[in-house]
């Protein structure tokens, strides 16, 4: 069970067939973060759009 | 020679023109571009120079005109990024992993700018595999900007932006999946069209994003860019242009809370260009499109998990032959969630129908090409009042919204701040190229007043 973010990182990578390094997750970690964020954002900004239609 | 000098700076019309009447020859004036090459070498805009093919194709387009044979292009040298296929000339895609490939055919814009008698002159420089918009490419060089070397020439048609406003050719071709054909237009100070999302065949194109994908010309006058349109596409919208009055024309000027991170100089020059329009008749109207704070995030997800579908293979097999920064991004491409893909295609519905709103009250948008003028090479942030951003994601950050929906969208240069030349963005309805270059033709005449 990955409990830090690199651990994380690392797992998915390896369940996208995605072989990374150590100093690979270290470069990706901050970009992947960024991506999350922006993910969430975009999340966040659809609920508001299905609230608004499903009342 | 002094008149040949002349002409390599001249708008393309002009060049076919002089061509037609014999003031000049096709091999001459290779020649001459040739020379201005190897002065600008240290510009990187070139993978592939034009070399002795090109000056075999003058000769042969030479033989033809004094025959009083004629073509729209007929001895004009066009440079094409180097991701459009080039049959028996080496089409790297910026890469390494293609630096021996030498297609068997031309891609269908290279087939089509042959059968109009342009020379297919050399290979231009992008940022690897057209993935990322500094044009600091690991392994065919770090391409500079023409106005000063220390600062970066946009990308990721970078080779071609530079090729067209040094002066190294007669105009470009260029592809645009998030802005790669205006930004560096507006950061080299030459015109940049990216047409409706479809307009021009991309097939023997490298793709990047299947869905964001576009081709286009880079040019050094609208009317030029028009006219390339036209040999590419059969659209007549660069004669249609020529004839659409802009006076009475609703322009809308975006505002709202995206221009907060755009340089205040750049803004200006928006402004300026918006105001001498209004002179001119045109009726100029603020608009404020907030779903376009969303466009980044969509982009991001959307581009990722497409190109990561691109290089499904070589990434996971050979990711070492990739530049870093490329490398990086389509690792996380192969980690974007189907349902991530999803939501960023349901978001650029919403995008979608936010500008179907606007275009109901306007007919051309107009904004910057780019939030800052050419960065320095290896700045990695811009500093805004609200914190950093990645340069690249600021670059792209008022060009990736017409992308994501395919609308006609045109950077012309309008002003300089700091001695860099600032791009004025103009956009407008699927398939109104007509009015996107009507309006970009008037910019373009009042840059010059």
């Amino acid at each position: 069970m990955p409990v830090t973010e690199r651990e994380e990182l690392a797992a998915a990578g390896r369940a996208a067939g995605i072989r990374l390094t150590a100093r690979e997750v270290a470069d990706l970690l901050p970009a992947w973060k960024r991506y999350l964020g922006l993910v969430e954002e975009l999340r966040a900004a659809m609920a508001l759009e299905d609230w608004d239609e499903g009342g | 020679m002094r008149a040949v000098e002349a002409l390599t700076s001249a708008p393309l019309v002009e060049i076919a023109r002089s061509l037609r009447q014999r003031k000049v020859s096709p091999l001459e004036l290779v020649d001459a571009y040739g020379r201005r090459i190897e002065q600008a070498s240290g510009l990187h805009a070139f993978i592939t120079l034009p070399g002795e093919r090109a000056r075999q194709d003058a000769r042969r387009a030479g033989r033809r005109l004094a025959q009083g044979e004629s073509g729209p292009l007929l001895g004009v040298p066009i440079a094409v990024k180097d991701l459009f296929a080039t049959r028996g000339v080496r089409t790297t895609a910026g890469s390494r992993i293609l630096k021996d490939w030498v297609p068997s055919r031309d891609a269908a814009v290279v087939a089509r700018l042959r059968a109009a008698g342009a020379i297919i002159f050399g290979k231009t420089n992008l940022h690897e595999f057209a993935y990322g918009v500094s044009n600091a490419n690991p392994w065919w060089g770090v391409a500079h900007n023409p106005h000063d070397p220390s600062r970066s020439p946009g990308g990721s048609s970078g080779g071609s932006a530079i090729a067209v406003a040094a002066g190294l050719c007669a105009a470009a071709l260029g592809s645009d999946t998030g802005g790669s054909i205006r930004v560096p237009s507006s950061l080299c100070g030459c015109v940049g069209l990216k047409p409706t999302f479809g307009a021009i065949p991309l097939d023997g194109t490298f793709p990047l994003g299947w869905s964001l994908d576009h081709a286009g010309p880079l040019a050094r006058t609208v009317g030029d860019a028009g006219f390339l349109l036209g040999v590419l596409t059969g659209m007549d919208a660069g004669r249609r242009a020529r004839r659409t009055s802009t006076r009475g024309l609703r322009v809308g000027v975006l505002q709202g809370s995206i221009l907060q991170k755009v340089q205040p100089r750049v803004a200006d020059q928006v402004d300026a260009a918006a105001a001498a329009l209004r002179r001119r008749g045109l009726r100029i109207r603020e608009v404020t499109i907030p779903e376009m704070e969303w466009t980044v995030a969509t982009q991001l997800v959307t581009l990722r998990a497409e190109a990561s579908a691109v290089h499904r293979r070589w990434i996971r097999t050979r990711p070492r032959s990739y530049g870093a920064d490329v490398r990086i991004r389509l690792q996380l491409g192969a980690l974007v969630a189907g349902a991530d893909y999803v939501l960023a295609q349901r978001m650029r519905g919403r995008l979608r129908a936010a500008f179907e709103r606007i275009f109901r009250n306007v007919d051309v948008l107009l904004l910057p090409t780019t939030p800052i003028i050419a960065p320095v090479i290896g700045d990695r942030t811009v500093r805004w009042r609200s914190g950093e951003e990645p340069v690249d994601g600021a670059l792209v950050r008022l060009t990736a919204p017409f992308n994501l929906i395919g609308l006609p969208a045109l950077s012309v240069p309008f002003g300089h701040v700091a001695g860099l030349p600032v791009g004025v963005q103009v956009v407008a309805q699927w398939m109104d190229e007509a009015r996107v270059l009507a309006v970009g033709r008037l910019i373009e005449e009042l840059a010059d007043a």
